[in-house]
């Protein structure tokens, strides 16, 4: 349903990707997503909610992590990610080296390198006291 | 979230190797669980490892990193991981993290157990 949108704050913990994911479909299914597209939402809504649940605020300490999602055309999902914690831009993370044999593969990286491949669009800004990350997938992507 | 969200590992021995096989979803949560099994049978002096992912709807990079990890534990004692019968995204998430080209890859397990 175009123009639908929904927001929801969590504690920025592992132990809340599920709801996260549960929640994000529920735009996804909005939006008219289906089939791999679905799991690729999931996908990217992973790999951002788990960067910022081990890197954004300092260890022991659980901060908030907020989710909006919006449809702004059918077969079109949008969704921010924010957080409080100290400024950083995903997005300046250098594409990890993919020709290593696998004893040299670093184990790490891969994230938001899926992230840029499997978004129609990715942006971040740092508005006033938060990180906010902003993707789109689209069907069209996975005809 | 569902019972069906997780990832259910079911190993079997078989010959010098095991075949585990990885059924549902590799996320942030469930990855650990499928390291620990794999590390738990090389501990065990079993270096082949076969992974049946014929039923695994998804893996994300922490899965990712599992793989690698285990793989690389794997080589260490002179052994290996085959990639078995991969599908749908979890295929093209191997595929465009070019990791499909550093592991033996089986459309089928039988195929992975076969005398070479």
């Amino acid at each position: 349903m175009a123009g639908a949108s929904e927001f929801l704050s969590l504690d920025a913990a592992i132990a809340h990707l599920h709801p996260a994911t549960e929640f994000v479909r529920r735009g996804a299914v909005q939006a008219g997503l289906s089939g791999d597209c679905l799991g690729a939402v999931d996908l990217v809504l992973e790999e951002l909610f788990v960067n910022v649940a081990l890197h954004a605020y300092p260890p022991g300490v659980t901060g908030e992590v907020g989710i909006a999602w919006s449809v702004p055309r059918p077969g079109l999902l949008a969704v921010e990610i924010s957080n409080t914690g100290e400024a950083f831009d995903p997005l300046l993370q250098l594409e990890p080296g993919l020709s290593d044999s696998l004893r040299d593969r670093p184990i790490g990286g891969l994230g938001i390198f899926l992230v840029r491949r499997l978004t129609s669009s990715l942006t971040y800004v740092r508005d006033g006291s938060r990180n906010r990350v902003r993707f789109e997938i689209s069907a069209s992507n996975y005809d | 979230m569902e019972d069906s969200e997780s990832v259910n590992i079911e190993s079997s021995r078989n010959g010098v190797g095991v075949v585990i096989k990885v059924v549902g979803r590799m996320d942030a949560e469930s990855a650990p669980e499928f390291e620990e099994a794999c590390k738990s049978w090389v501990d065990q002096g079993i270096y082949q490892l076969v992974i049946d992912m014929g039923e695994l709807a998804y893996v994300s990079s922490m899965g990712l990193r599992s793989f690698i990890t285990v793989g690389q534990l794997a080589q260490q004692k002179g052994g290996n991981v085959y990639l078995c019968s991969m599908r749908g995204l979890v295929r093209q998430v191997f595929e465009i993290t070019r990791l499909i080209g550093l592991f033996p890859v089986h459309n089928s397990v039988d195929s992975a157990l076969a005398p070479q």
